[in-house]
């Protein structure tokens, strides 16, 4: 596989070298922090390269509509929000839902509810998963470093448009703001944006239905292509879990710390893994319910009130029988070292 | 080997330069580096922090709550880092050094280069970098701005 020298980048700049890399041509988008420096960084690119594409809107609610537009002529389109900007952008990522848009945007997730605060949280897996109306199915990404981030971002253009699904980056304000040295993995194919509809032939691709069955055979037959692409797509990470006792289960940046953390319970003779889900949509149900059965403590850790916590609840078999326990710290960062006092 | 570094200060003191310049050096030496800034809306007056840190080994998590080397640089910032002081192994608080800046004209503004090159030092000590690749990288960055020559000074007096 072709490596490159290792670089010393943000996740803003990993981000946007992705989006570069995986040939998208068009972002619109409306700043806002933690990633308003998505939509810089790419305007920069644009300066350099007048193939590629940006458009400030007036808003997020523009912004997303703006992308579905592109999206239907072919264009291989994008955004990026955070906050009260994930909720104005629910509006077009429904349509996008409705209308099986390959639509990517790349959350930074900030804390809330409201403006909340600019720098970090967990709290918007709620909204990246099931923020539009009806239930339109996503694919939600979850990177937990930076290198991560770049391969998550590209693979979401690749799955966008292979199957169809609006698909999630969800990052947050301190894996965006991390400079660290990376190496970038640049090899391996971009699947091609082809105009989803066209001016010659009539095609109508439909968000409104006069008849009730109409609407229901519908999502029934997205239900059934999303459960198959879940075959496919669905990943996770598995850390030092071997016949371990208890189970972390956390996600992005708090999957980095947890898995320190772990590294230091092994070396104190604890019998403490880590499972760590990278598509938050799809969930990593059935590799999650194998690893339980020989658990008997599940410790949840995460940046929110319990959104992860309630994804593994739905995802159990066997809930009744296992402890839940877990450490919830909405809008702020979780500590390798309160992760490993959490087993004293 | 894993040093992690906590700078904090005032907004606008110049942190995150200083913070910018020791991560530059450091991956110029081939080592792992990390750093994640924090500050809150103000563009001035906040408290301003970076946690850095520089290893042989990959880095999984970048942020840490017991700083190596912790650089206080206002009465506000010493407040904030609270918690980490208490853990804190090494600590370079700006009110220590009143004297010395006095006696050599420091001005503000040159405050947070002293700092850099405060910690340039006892990073050379620890071979992680060689204060020289540090100054130039300043020097890069400053050259043509106003007040180099004090910059350049303030350096050379931390490293003393």
């Amino acid at each position: 596989m072709e490596k490159v020298n290792k670089q010393f980048l943000t996740g803003h700049e990993v981000v946007v070298q992705a989006c570069v890399d995986a040939e998208a041509t068009h972002m619109f988008g409306y700043p806002i922090t933690p990633g308003t420096e998505i939509l810089s960084g790419w305007i920069k690119k644009c300066q350099e390269d007048k193939k590629l594409h940006f458009l400030q809107t007036e808003d997020e609610i523009a912004a997303g509509f703006t992308v579905c537009g592109a999206l239907m002529a072919g264009s291989k389109a994008f955004t990026a929000t955070a906050g009260p900007g994930t909720v104005l952008m629910q509006d077009a990522m429904g349509m996008a839902d409705g209308m099986r848009l390959p639509f990517v945007t790349i959350i930074a997730q900030r804390g809330g509810p409201s403006s909340g605060t600019v720098i970090y949280s967990q709290q918007e897996v709620n909204l990246a998963i099931h923020g539009g109306n009806g239930e339109g199915l996503r694919l939600v990404f979850s990177p937990s470093t930076v290198e991560e981030l770049y391969r998550l971002t590209r693979k979401a253009f690749n799955d966008a448009w292979t199957y169809r699904f609006p698909t999630v980056v969800l990052t947050d304000g301190y894996l965006l703001k991390t400079k660290q040295d990376v190496t970038l993995d640049f090899a391996g194919e971009n699947v091609e944006p082809k105009p989803l509809v066209s001016e010659h032939t009539q095609k109508n691709i439909r968000n409104i239905y006069t008849f009730e069955q109409e609407l229901m055979d519908e999502l029934e037959n997205q239900k059934k292509d999303f459960d198959e692409m879940a075959k496919t797509v669905t990943e996770f990470e598995s850390y030092k879990v071997e016949s371990c006792e208890e189970l972390i289960i956390a996600h992005g940046i708090v999957g980095a710390a947890a898995r320190d953390a772990v590294d230091e319970l092994q070396a104190q003779g604890k019998s403490v893994g880590l499972f760590r889900p990278i598509t938050l949509s799809p969930f990593p149900k059935d590799e999650l319910n194998k690893l339980v059965k020989g658990v008997n403590k599940i410790m949840i850790v995460e940046s929110s009130m319990g959104q992860l916590r309630d994804l593994v609840k739905q995802s159990l078999e066997v809930e009744n029988k296992i402890k839940i326990e877990g450490l919830y710290k909405p809008a702020v960062g979780i500590e390798v070292e309160e992760i490993v006092e959490l087993f004293k | 080997m894993n040093i992690k570094i906590l700078l904090s200060g005032d907004g606008g003191q110049g942190i995150q330069l200083i913070a910018n310049m020791i991560c530059q050096a450091a991956f110029g030496s081939d080592f792992h580096v990390t750093s994640i800034p924090n500050y809150g809306l103000e563009q001035r007056g906040g408290v301003s922090l970076n946690f850095i840190q520089i290893s042989d080994k990959k880095i999984v998590y970048p942020k840490f709550t017991k700083p190596d080397i912790l650089l206080i640089m206002s009465p506000q910032a010493k407040e904030r880092v609270v918690e980490y002081e208490k853990n804190g192994k090494l600590k370079l608080e700006i009110g220590e050094y009143e004297q010395i800046l006095k006696e050599n004209n420091v001005p503000r503004q040159s405050q947070n280069i002293f700092c850099l090159g405060l910690i340039a030092k006892i990073l050379e000590e620890r071979e992680i970098l060689k204060k020289e690749n540090v100054f130039e990288l300043l020097e890069k960055k400053l050259v043509t701005k106003s007040g180099w020559e004090e910059n350049a000074k303030s350096f050379e007096l931390g490293t003393l």
